[in-house]
């Protein structure tokens, strides 16, 4: 399978992409993930002011087949979610990397060096299949 | 795990870039382009399924429609030749082994098209109740393949591709040539649309899906035709039909013909009262899925949904359930319990879609 792995994001092995700009951090699914999934039509996240523990479940999202769990890249407060989405969760299959989920104030910024960076995780979807 | 089985159209399928799950031990197309585009192709206009992995059982001979009418609980009898009828296979004690079509095709020839995982299964139990009937029983499920062609624009497609096809009625079949191949034609399916299925060697059905994708009607996965069956409200063995149910407990009475002389599980269905209902359900907001507990307006448990998707068609959450009936709430409120929150489903009585067959 081809993907698009943009070299400025960070990744994680749940297929999830983040954005890093200094502790906040935007998450949204790789384009791997959308493809993987097929039509999605439904999307929940947490409201702004949750708190996420890294690894844990966050959110979940939906296609007509299959339901998946979202996992916490890193640990911290939910800032921002895109509300955009909530309408139209269709718009990730379209633009996975345009398509954030939410936003995260990183309580404790070592979490980051356990983001996959591009060339890993395209080594990880290769490996995987 | 065993490798699995692969059908004749196996190589096309990746060709054309579908995505292949394994599906009661056959390699399938879940998908080719997008669930949502392949339900629309066959609700609006055609789309054809690869269905080969499907189980074709043979009945020749004097007693052919005897044995199938022993076999089931439908009327085959009485059905002229040329129809087409559905019928769930029971046990002595009612439980469903499958639920199938038995094809009429004519006097001493009757088919038997059974789900793909059940095909040891259903042909066990048919073998060991074929003593005193004069007529064969094989299992050609491997010389078959098997093509589903649904949609409003099917007839109009497959007409000129064959030496001869009348306006045959939904529900009944017909043996004609497609080249230099015998086919049975049936108009039958599992969307609730339209639309024919066609039984043929590997070769034939080959050739017949080269054609259909030259005249670019919409190849079609397995997620589409869950979709499509669940919105017209058929069931599926293994969720709505299991070996622990009773077709009562299906909502599938209609098809208990307890008039017949004899039939299997006769003596056991004539006393047995539905223990479950099947219900329809619609969600404003939420999915339901497989397993999700049904809950009635105090939260109480009232059974569960067997098959939940998001319809295509009219964008909701939809559902089977199956509930316990003396649980049932008499005010017909009903609650899905989608992770630990409780979703309002109203209850329908019609089918959420419905379909544009004849």
């Amino acid at each position: 399978m081809s993907t698009n792995i943009p070299a400025n994001l960070k990744y994680t092995k749940e297929h999830e992409w983040a954005l890093v700009e200094g502790d906040t951090v935007t998450v949204g699914i790789t384009d791997f993930a959308q493809s993987a999934l097929g039509d999605i039509v439904f999307l929940e996240v947490p409201d702004v002011g949750s708190e996420l523990k890294l690894g844990n479940t966050f959110g979940v999202v939906e296609s007509i087949k299959s339901v998946s769990d979202l996992y916490a890249p890193v640990s911290g407060e939910v800032v921002a979610k895109n509300s955009d989405l909530e309408g139209s969760p269709e718009k990730i299959n379209s633009d996975a990397y345009g398509s954030w989920l939410i936003k995260v104030k990183v309580k404790n910024t070592t979490e980051l060096n356990n983001l996959l960076t591009a060339q890993q995780y395209q080594e990880f979807c290769n490996s995987s299949h | 795990m065993s490798e699995l089985l692969k059908t004749s159209l196996h190589e096309e399928h990746v060709k054309l870039g579908a995505k292949m799950v394994p599906f009661g031990g056959w390699d399938m197309p879940v998908q080719y382009t997008s669930v949502k585009d392949e339900v629309i192709a066959v609700r609006q206009k055609i789309g054809v399924f690869d269905v080969s992995h499907m189980g074709e059982f043979f009945l020749e001979g004097t007693d052919a429609e005897k044995f199938a009418d022993y076999l089931v609980t439908n009327d085959i009898l009485n059905a002229p030749h040329g129809k087409a009828i559905y019928s769930p296979l029971c046990r002595e004690n009612g439980t469903v082994v499958d639920d199938l079509i038995v094809y009429k095709l004519r006097p001493g020839k009757v088919l038997i098209c059974v789900n793909a995982s059940n095909i040891e299964k259903d042909f066990n139990w048919m073998k060991a109740q074929h003593k005193g009937f004069d007529c064969t029983f094989v299992n050609k499920s491997n010389e078959y393949s098997l093509l589903a062609l649904q949609g409003p624009e099917s007839y109009a497609i497959l007409k000129p591709m064959m030496k001869d096809l009348p306006e045959i009625e939904y529900y009944s079949v017909f043996e004609t040539s497609f080249g230099s191949h015998t086919v049975i034609i049936a108009r039958t399916g599992y969307t609730g649309e339209d639309g024919f299925e066609i039984f043929g060697s590997h070769a034939a059905i080959k050739e017949m899906w080269q054609k259909l994708m030259e005249k670019k009607v919409t190849p079609c996965g397995l997620a589409a035709r869950d979709v499509l069956r669940l919105e017209v409200c058929y069931p599926l063995y293994g969720h709505e039909l299991t070996d622990e149910v009773n077709p009562f407990d299906a909502g599938l009475g209609w098809t208990v013909k307890l008039t017949k002389t004899n039939f299997i599980g006769k003596a056991s269905l004539e006393t047995k009262k539905a223990k479950y209902k099947l219900v329809k359900l619609t969600l404003d907001k939420g999915i339901p899925r497989e397993n999700y507990p049904v809950m009635d307006g105090q939260g109480n448990v009232v059974g569960s949904v067997t098959s939940g998707t998001m319809s295509v068609v009219t964008g909701k959450g939809i559902a089977l359930a199956r509930i316990e009936i003396d649980k049932a709430p008499k005010d017909e409120v009903f609650n899905i319990d989608i992770r630990q929150k409780a979703y309002p489903a109203q209850l329908t009585k019609k089918p959420f879609v419905t379909g544009g067959h004849k």
